[in-house]
């Protein structure tokens, strides 16, 4: 699926939130990495797909009427094999229902299980006054209660990459702490240059999130996405 | 300087000043730009209402009771009418093809309120049509000190200026231009522009960028309209001049309502640092924030990196120095074993110390030679980026106040190390119990362009804002 059928095809649903399969499928158009994501309706296109894609993987619920998908029950990790994946599915469909009811649950995505590694955030919102503008700031804790994070407004340099990551206080964690290796900056850096080209060529896009984006001594990965698009196009 | 080709060029050096609608018994706009007048430059007066004439021509102003009656076109007017009389204004202005006019008259958009909103569009409306350089409304208009060209009577005339600053508001246009010209900052062109209904920030940063006459750009502002069209310009002017932006209300609204974290987060205060960072711009948060950097960014080298090397006069002091400029995160490395060589050969260590900070009063004991003596070995210290200095209100007024030659030799002192020195350096002068001596000899100071600050934390951080805008 391409950028402009995947819009149309969540416009044409009423719309403006990409679930996670649609907003992965655009950050592979575009060249940024991120755990594969597909959708399966049935438990056995589940297996199949978790077949092709090498265990061990993630379910998650894909319904645009359920934001917080782990406080639904709509999350589980680590599943090693064939079995493990129609139990998570099941599940997670029952979940679902009970937590929302009468939600409506496009399926189950099925994605690779990325190994930890440090989490940031790499985002991106349409400010009133100036427009595109992305952020960055380490995730979890130091972004919900620290609000460490830096801006900048698109379209982004590559110096600019760097000082934007440079800005946030939590800056030594990437650099490595108690004997732990350095992240790998130099993808950090591609990756919001990647978003900043991604948002410069599709103005539909008004909010994005990728969040966590786990950071590993070599590479980053993009582990949750969510995309925002605007009603019409433009 | 003129800037050629430029659309605020005209208005920007005025021949002809044309002041609309200024009332007795103070004549307010009139008087602020005698100075004008007095230069050569053609002041003329339009007023219809007859109470008010004799008292404009008693000032030797010729009054016209229609614009249409002038003789020549305006460059630059003052509009100080009644706020249902300005869209007449403006168009008898367009008529005279008159190159801008700052619109003093307010009670527009600004007050919410239908009437209000309703003639600020219509003027809008007229001024864009026509392409008509409307300052304002609601603003103190242009201070031009060179042209004699004022918003207020109190700000100085002068052909020296440097500074150009640019402000939303009228009140911090003027503050700003009063306490920068009193800190040897004078002003080159200072647009107070209000509603900025029709020229913006970025028009008149535009012009400040291109202005030679300008070295260094001041802007207070609140928001702005076009926010892509300010990123590209002040991107630009800061790869030119130092630009220095005081951005008032910071304060972020609550959480607002949002599909993403992103969102929730970029709230407009972030927004802004991280725009001015990409800019290469200088943010500050306050007028003495602004003028205390511009101080350093016009008169000083560049800091080369953070290392300090801070020189006071007593232990008490070495501590206090230590403590602003470490928090401002600046460094107080040790100096070079060299250093501490040269300078054990001749330092007093009976209540003195030579480690750094110096604490030097015990050794210099109003001895010039000494002083540069001390200058000229930290100033070749490897580990030194910048020099701060203490000058002791408690000491040095004592003898400075007596003997005025002491205090000129000292001057004298500090000039040729900063002539040689490709350092920062900066001093602080508390002003102790001697506040009234220490402004009158503040001015020496800033006609040397010796960087003085009144505080250790003042002089710290305009170090390291400075450090950061070399560093940028």
């Amino acid at each position: 699926m391409t950028f402009a059928s995947i819009v149309a095809a969540a416009r044409a649903e009423g719309r403006t939130l990409l679930d996670e399969v649609e907003a992965k499928s655009i950050l592979k158009e575009a060249g940024i990495p991120a755990t594969a994501a597909t959708l399966a309706t049935t438990a056995a296109e589940a297996q199949s797909q978790a077949d092709a894609m090498g265990y061990p993987v993630v379910l998650k619920v894909v319904s645009p009427d359920i934001a917080h998908k782990s406080d639904a029950g709509g999350v589980k990790l680590n599943l090693a094999d064939r079995a493990a994946v129609a139990a998570a599915f099941d599940e997670i469909i029952a979940n679902a229902n009970k937590a929302a009811p009468g939600a409506r649950i496009k399926g189950v995505s099925v994605q690779q299980m990325a190994k930890p590694g440090t989490e940031v955030i790499v985002g991106m919102t349409t400010d009133p006054q100036f427009g595109p503008v992305m952020m960055f700031g380490l995730g979890g804790i130091m972004v919900e209660v620290l609000k460490d994070v830096s801006f900048r407004v698109v379209p982004l340099e590559p110096k600019d990459a760097a000082s934007m990551i440079d800005d946030i206080k939590g800056k030594p964690i990437l650099d490595g702490v108690r004997g732990q290796p350095p992240a790998d900056i130099e993808a950090l850096r591609s990756t919001i240059l990647g978003v900043s080209e991604l948002v410069q060529a599709h103005p539909e896009i008004r909010e994005l999130d990728l969040n966590p984006v786990f950071a590993y001594p070599d590479g980053a990965l993009a582990v949750d996405a969510r995309i925002v698009v605007s009603e019409a196009a433009s | 300087m003129s800037v050629t080709g430029h659309r605020l060029d005209r208005m920007f050096n005025p021949r002809v000043v044309a002041v609309i609608g200024d009332k007795g018994p103070g004549y307010t706009w009139l008087r602020n730009n005698m100075p004008f007048k007095e230069h050569g430059g053609a002041l003329y007066s339009v007023q219809l209402d007859e109470k008010e004439i004799p008292g404009i021509e008693a000032l030797g102003v010729t009054n016209y009771r229609s614009l249409a009656d002038l003789p020549e076109p305006v460059d630059y007017a003052v509009v100080a009418v009644p706020r249902k009389v300005a869209p007449f204004v403006l168009k008898d202005l367009i008529a005279n093809k008159a190159a801008g006019a700052g619109f003093f008259t307010s009670g527009f958009a600004e007050t919410g309120e239908e009437l209000g909103i309703q003639l600020q569009e219509q003027l809008t409306q007229m001024a864009r049509e026509a392409s008509f350089n409307l300052v304002g409304p609601n603003c103190m208009g242009l201070y031009l000190p060179r042209s004699g060209v004022r918003f207020s009577a109190d700000v100085p005339v002068t052909a020296e200026g440097r500074v150009g600053f640019l402000s939303q508001s009228g009140t911090h246009g003027i503050m700003f231009s009063l306490v920068a010209s009193a800190n040897g900052l004078p002003i080159s062109r200072c647009a107070s522009f209000g509603n900025a209904i029709v020229l913006d920030a970025s028009d008149y940063l535009e012009y400040l960028m291109l202005d030679d006459d300008t070295e260094i750009i001041g802007i207070y502002m609140e928001g702005i309209r076009d926010g892509r069209r300010f990123f590209e310009t002040l991107k630009a002017a800061s790869a030119r001049k130092p630009v220095v932006v005081w951005k008032g209300g910071q304060t972020d609204a609550g959480a607002r309502a949002t599909m993403s974290h992103t969102n929730s987060l970029a709230g407009p205060r972030a927004v802004w640092e991280g725009m001015l960072r990409q800019c290469g711009a200088v943010a500050t948060n306050s007028l003495d924030e602004t003028i205390d950097v511009m101080k350093m960014l016009l008169n000083s080298k560049l800091p080369q990196g953070p290392r300090m090397a801070l020189l006071a006069q007593t232990g008490g002091q070495s501590v206090s120095i230590t403590d602003a400029f470490g928090k401002a995160g600046l460094e107080i490395p040790r100096f070079t074993d060299d250093t501490y060589a040269q300078l054990g050969e001749f330092f007093n260590i009976v209540g003195g110390s030579y480690q750094n900070p110096l604490d030097m009063a015990g050794t210099i004991q109003g001895n010039m030679e000494t002083l540069d003596r001390i200058l000229r070995i930290i100033n070749a210290d490897a580990n030194v980026d910048a020099i701060t200095m203490e000058l002791s209100a408690m000491f040095a007024a004592r003898q400075w106040k007596s003997k005025p030659e002491t205090l000129e030799a000292t001057l004298e002192t500090l000039s040729a190390h900063m002539a040689r020195s490709q350092k920062a350096f900066s001093t602080v002068l508390h002003p102790a119990h001697e506040a009234e001596y220490v402004a009158s000899i503040s001015p020496l100071f800033h006609a040397r362009h010796i960087p003085l600050f009144q505080s250790f934390e003042r002089a710290a951080d305009a170090m390291a804002r400075a450090l950061a805008y070399a560093q940028r």
